[in-house]
């Protein structure tokens, strides 16, 4: 899918990978792919994404399946989100364990 | 003229006295000494006065007080008179700090009236009060202006638009070129964004599709939806023609050259952005708004990512029938 877009790209043609299905399929990918995560999330994390974002072995079939479905910077935009959302979950829940700072 | 001086200052002998006899007898303490010397005057008898707190202040403050007294009370056609009657008082204090005896030394013209009775405090009152309440009451309206003036603005767009807005050229989804003059006679609601975009803008215009629907259910209005690609270089008409169809039938999609472009972000106070990932793939960063504008094309209200669709709608109607008033 990426390499298609990029030979694509140079002529004047409409980019079907972001239009309406295309999407749907991604946001579906998307969404296993992250879900798995969510469910192994006990696991070692063992491998590593586009921008950083680690996951374990358990995944690598979902998180195939999420890159071929998106484009390379809609993987890159939904990993960073992903990112910052489970850093900021992470400070909100630890706010709890330290008391009296 | 001169009586009435006299009697001052023997007044102002005997206060001056009484206060140095209590203070040198009593126990210092911290009371201001202004306040029972004006206590002291504005009685005709001398009632027990308080202890002061220094004899220096306190002489100090007499000898101020006693000169403004004099130069008060006394006829403007007397001016040397009364400088050399007030000096006289601040010498006869002067010498009567140590001494107390020698008070009728000096005795002789009588004096009538003393310059500081009741009718003058009851004058000083009530100037007082009548500058007061002319200032209070002209402070009230000066309020008053002003929370006029601030709820007039809040009740329409009177305070002055926003320039936000202004002539454009583009090429419609159908390849015709076309102004900002063929949006007028309806109202429309502009979105900026860009068909490459992974969620966001799918989001915005399936938000904005679904608030037309409602504003024509709701109110019978119809709102022309305008999606503007801030990304011309990958958004060709046939790119943003596929892309809006599958939206809204009535979703216009507008792209340009990025000059074009440009000055329609800039007139619309849009910013974008493109990161620059690498050469073929790459997102726009751009500002998520929605401008409402009205049949001549001039803004009215923006709505932001946080508006869901019911609010949006009513947000819209809102506006729509405060313009028309």
């Amino acid at each position: 899918m990426a390499l298609e877009t990029y030979v694509s790209g140079k002529r004047d043609e409409v980019h079907t990978d972001v239009l309406l299905q295309a999407r749907q399929a991604c946001y579906k990918a998307r969404d296993a792919f992250y879900s798995c995560l969510e469910n192994h999330s006990d696991k070692k994390p063992t491998e590593i994404g586009a921008v950083g974002l680690l996951y374990p072995t358990e995944c690598k079939r979902s998180r195939e399946e999420y890159v071929k479905n998106c484009r390379v910077s809609w993987v890159k935009h939904f990993d960073r989100q992903y990112c910052k959302t489970k850093r900021t979950q992470r400070l909100l829940d630890d706010k709890e364990t330290r008391r009296g700072v | 003229m001169a009586t009435a001086l006299w009697r001052n200052a023997t007044r102002l002998r005997n206060v001056h006295r009484c206060l140095h006899a209590r203070s040198l007898s009593q126990f210092r303490s911290p009371i201001p000494s202004l306040t029972t010397i004006a206590d002291a005057f504005h009685a005709p008898s001398l009632p027990p006065l308080r202890p002061v707190v220094t004899v220096g202040a306190e002489f100090k403050s007499l000898g101020i007080y006693g000169r403004y007294l004099s130069n008060s009370t006394t006829a403007p056609n007397e001016n040397q008179e009364k400088s050399s009657s007030s000096s006289k008082t601040n010498s006869e204090e002067t010498q009567n700090t140590g001494d107390s005896q020698q008070s009728s030394g000096a005795a002789g013209k009588p004096v009538r009236g003393g310059p500081v009775s009741w009718l003058s405090f009851l004058l000083l009152l009530a100037t007082g009060i009548g500058i007061i309440l002319y200032y209070d009451n002209l402070k009230k309206r000066h309020i008053e202006e002003i929370s006029n003036a601030s709820k007039a603005v809040k009740e329409g767009p009177s305070a002055g638009k926003a320039a936000i807005g202004g002539p454009f050229s583009l090429i419609n989804d159908e390849g015709k070129r076309v102004t900002e003059k063929d949006f007028m006679g309806k109202w429309s609601l502009v979105y900026f964004g860009f068909t490459h975009c992974p969620d966001i803008c799918p989001d915005e215009l399936q938000k904005l599709a679904a608030a037309i629907d409602k504003i024509k259910e709701k109110a019978g209005i119809e709102v022309v939806p305008v999606f503007i690609s801030v990304d011309p270089e990958r958004d060709t008409v046939e790119q943003v023609h596929e892309y809006v169809k599958e939206f809204h039938p009535k979703l216009v999609g507008l792209t340009g050259s990025p000059e074009e472009i440009k000055k329609v972000a800039r007139s619309y106070r849009v910013y974008y952005m493109k990161t620059a990932e690498e050469d073929s793939d790459y997102l726009v960063d751009h500002s998520i708004v929605m401008y409402l504008m009205d049949p001549k094309m001039e803004f009215v209200k923006f709505f932001g990512k946080n508006n869901d669709i019911d609010s949006l709608t009513d947000g819209v109607i809102k506006e729509i029938k405060q313009h028309k008033k």
